[in-house]
C-alpha cells in the first residue's frame, strides 16, 4: 500500500448557529461546503461578521458545528481521497492571546510545556522560533512591553514552535497599522512560502489576500457561505512591486466586484 | 567647535539622567514628615495646655511605656500569639477560599450548590458567632483563628470567583489550540488571570483577620494584644492602652507595605 498524503481539508455543509441567553440566535455560518488544499496558502475574504472566524474555530476542532463535517482528507497518489487523522495545527490571532504574566521565551515554549518536552529542549526550540522571527534579544520581556507588530511575532512563534501542518491565522495583520503590517506580510511570506505548510489566512484586505495566497475564497454575507473561488495565478517570489502588475489589478476588481453587493447585504441587515 | 556638535551618545546620556530625575518618587517623604510634625505638635500641646496624663499621654511617655512594656511584662508573648491567631485564621481561610472559589468559578454545578450557603452566611456579622463558637470551641487558639477564617474566607471566596470568571476567552482558546487539558487550562491560565483578584481579596481578609481577633481577645482571651489592652483599660492604664495601640498602628503600616511589595512582585509583568 502505497503512504497516503495529507490532500486537503473538506468542509461539508457545515452550519453553525451561536446561541446566547441575552441576544437571539445567530446563523453565523449557512451549509458551506468548500476544500482547502494541503500544502498552498488559502484565503478566506468576506464581510465583517460573516461567520469567518466562525468557520476557523471549526476547521481547527475548537467549535462543534451545529450541523455538518470538517473531513481532513487524505490520498495516495491516485486521485482517490479518504478521511483521515488530524494533522497538527496552529492558530494566530488577531487579538495575540499571549499570557500578559509569562515573557516572550515562556509563552513561545508554552505549548511544548503543555505537551509535557523537557526544559532545556523546549527553550531551545522556543529561542530557535523566536530568531525566525527576528525577534532575538527580546526574550526576557513581557508581552506588554513590546508593540503591537512585535507581539505578533511572538504569536506567530508560539504557533510555528508546535511544527504544525496547518497554520491558521484569523486576521494577524489587523490590530497593527499599515507599516508594521507590509513588513510582517512579507516576513509572513518568506517564512511560510518555504515551510510548505497549509495556510489558511483570514483577512479583509483584498490587497494582502492576493498578495499572499495561492486561493482565495469569498465568502457571503452572514449566514456566511463561501460564494466564490479565485486562484491567484501571480508567479512567486511575490515582491512588493506586484502591485503594479496588470493581472493584481484585475484580480482585486474581480474580488472587490464580488465583495461589494455582500458587503452592502451585510450593512444593510445590521 | 559650535555647541551644536554634541554626539548622538552624548545626547542619549543626558536624555537618560533626565527620564531618571523625573521618574524618582519625590514625594516618599511627605508622609512621615507630615507624621514627626502631627506628633510633635502633640507632644507640645499636651505639655503646655497640662492634660493630666489619665487622659492624654504624651508621644514619648507612650514610646517609654511601650517599651517598658516589651522589657518587664513581657508583651512580646502577646504580639507573637495575636500574630499566630491572626495569620493562623488568614492562611486557613486563603487555602479554602481560593480553593473553593476557583470550583465555584469553573464549575456552574458547584457555584449552583455552594451560592446559597455563601449568600446566607456572609452578611452576618462575625463577631456575633462568638458565642456560639466558644460553647463548641471554648475560648483558646482554635476558636480565635475559626472565627478569624469565617471573617476572612468571604472576601477571598468572592474576589477568586470574579477573577476566574473574567478570565479572557481569548487566552482559554489560545490554550486550547496549544493541546492544553482542562486541568493545564486551570492550573496555567485561569488561576494566574485571576491573581490580582485574589491578591484584592486576600488584602481585604487581613485587615478584616487584625479587627476580628483583636476585637475577640478584648472579650474572651487571657493574653494576647487585645486582651492586654482590655485590661489596661480597665485599670486605667491610659499610657498602656496608647502603647498598644501604637503597636497595633505600627502593625497595620508594617503589614500593608509588606503586601504591596508582594503585589509588586508578583504583578511585575504589568508594569513595563
Ligand atoms: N462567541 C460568540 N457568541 C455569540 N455569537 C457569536 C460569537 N462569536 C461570533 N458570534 C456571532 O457570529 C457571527 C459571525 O462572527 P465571526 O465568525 O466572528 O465573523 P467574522 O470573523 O467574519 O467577522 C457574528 O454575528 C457574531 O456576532
Ligand atoms: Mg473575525
Amino acid at each position: 500500500m502505497a503512504t497516503m498524503q495529507f490532500e486537503q481539508i473538506a468542509v461539508d455543509r457545515v452550519s453553525h448557529r451561536w446561541l446566547s441567553k441575552t441576544r437571539k440566535p445567530t446563523t453565523a455560518l449557512a451549509q458551506t461546503t468548500c476544500d482547502f488544499a494541503a500544502g498552498k496558502i488559502t484565503a478566506l475574504v468576506g464581510p465583517s461578521g460573516c461567520g469567518k472566524s466562525t468557520l476557523l474555530l471549526i476547521l481547527r476542532g475548537l467549535l462543534q458545528p451545529s450541523s455538518g463535517e470538517v473531513r481532513f482528507m487524505y490520498g495516495d497518489g491516485s486521485g482517490r481521497l479518504q478521511p483521515g487523522p488530524k494533522p497538527g495545527m496552529a492558530t494566530v490571532w488577531q487579538s495575540f492571546n499571549l499570557l500578559p504574566w509569562r515573557t516572550v521565551l515562556d509563552n513561545v515554549a508554552f505549548g511544548l510545556e503543555l505537551a509535557g518536552v523537557a526544559k532545556d529542549e523546549r527553550y531551545a526550540r522556543a529561542e530557535e522560533a523566536i530568531r525566525s522571527v527576528e525577534l532575538g534579544g527580546f526574550e526576557r520581556h513581557f508581552p506588554a512591553q513590546l508593540s503591537g507588530g512585535m507581539r505578533q511575532r511572538v504569536g506567530l512563534a508560539r504557533g510555528l514552535v508546535m511544527m504544525p501542518d496547518i497554520l491558521f491565522l484569523d486576521e494577524p495583520f489587523g490590530a497593527l497599522d499599515a507599516q508594521t503590517r507590509l513588513y510582517l506580510q512579507e516576513q509572513l511570506a518568506a517564512v511560510v512560502e518555504r515551510s510548505g505548510k497549509t495556510v489558511i489566512l483570514v483577512t479583509h484586505s483584498i490587497e494582502e489576500a492576493i498578495f499572499l495566497s495561492d486561493t482565495v475564497l469569498v465568502m457571503t454575507a452572514r449566514p456566511g457561505r463561501v460564494a466564490a473561488r479565485l486562484d491567484i495565478d501571480l508567479p512567486r517570489p511575490r515582491g512588493f512591486d506586484m502591485q503594479n502588475d496588470p493581472r493584481f489589478g484585475e484580480l482585486f476588481n474581480e474580488i472587490y466586484g464580488l465583495l461589494r453587493d455582500e458587503v452592502r447585504k451585510s450593512m444593510l441587515s445590521a | 567647535m559650535s555647541e551644536h556638535s554634541i554626539t548622538a551618545a552624548e545626547a542619549a546620556k543626558t536624555d537618560d539622567a533626565h527620564d531618571d530625575e523625573r521618574l524618582r518618587d519625590d514625594t516618599w517623604w511627605y508622609g512621615p514628615v507630615a507624621m514627626v510634625a502631627f506628633l510633635l505638635f502633640w507632644e507640645a500641646a499636651v505639655y503646655f495646655a497640662d492634660i493630666p496624663e489619665l487622659y492624654l499621654p504624651r508621644p514619648s511617655v507612650i514610646a517609654i511605656t511601650l517599651y517598658d512594656l516589651f522589657v518587664h511584662k513581657n508583651l512580646a508573648y502577646d504580639l507573637m500569639l495575636t500574630l499566630y491567631r491572626i495569620f493562623g485564621g488568614f492562611f486557613l481561610a486563603a487555602l479554602v477560599g481560593i480553593a473553593l472559589g476557583i470550583a465555584m468559578g469553573t464549575s456552574k454545578r458547584i457555584h449552583a450548590i455552594c451560592d446559597i450557603f455563601v449568600a446566607a452566611i456572609y452578611p452576618v456579622p462575625k463577631i456575633s458567632l462568638v458565642p456560639l463558637l466558644v460553647i463548641w470551641l471554648g475560648s483558646g487558639n482554635i476558636f480565635q483563628i475559626v472565627l478569624s477564617a469565617l471573617g476572612c474566607v468571604f472576601p477571598i471566596l468572592v474576589n477568586t470567583i470574579i477573577g476566574v470568571r473574567q478570565c479572557d476567552e481569548g487566552l482559554i482558546l489560545a490554550a486550547r489550540d496549544l493541546g492544553a487539558t482542562r486541568s493545564q487550562i486551570q492550573r496555567k491560565v485561569v488561576l494566574p488571570a485571576a491573581v490580582p483578584a485574589i491578591f484584592g481579596g486576600l488584602r481585604l481578609a487581613l485587615g478584616i483577620s487584625i479587627i476580628l481577633i483583636v476585637a475577640a481577645e478584648m472579650q474572651t482571651a487571657k493574653y494576647g494584644l487585645g486582651a492586654r489592652l482590655q485590661l489596661a483599660g480597665q485599670i486605667l492604664e491610659t499610657g498602656q492602652v496608647f502603647a498598644i495601640l501604637l503597636l497595633l498602628a505600627i502593625l497595620g503600616i508594617l503589614l500593608t507595605k509588606g503586601q504591596n511589595q508582594l503585589d509588586r512582585l508578583v504583578s511585575r509583568w504589568r508594569t513595563t
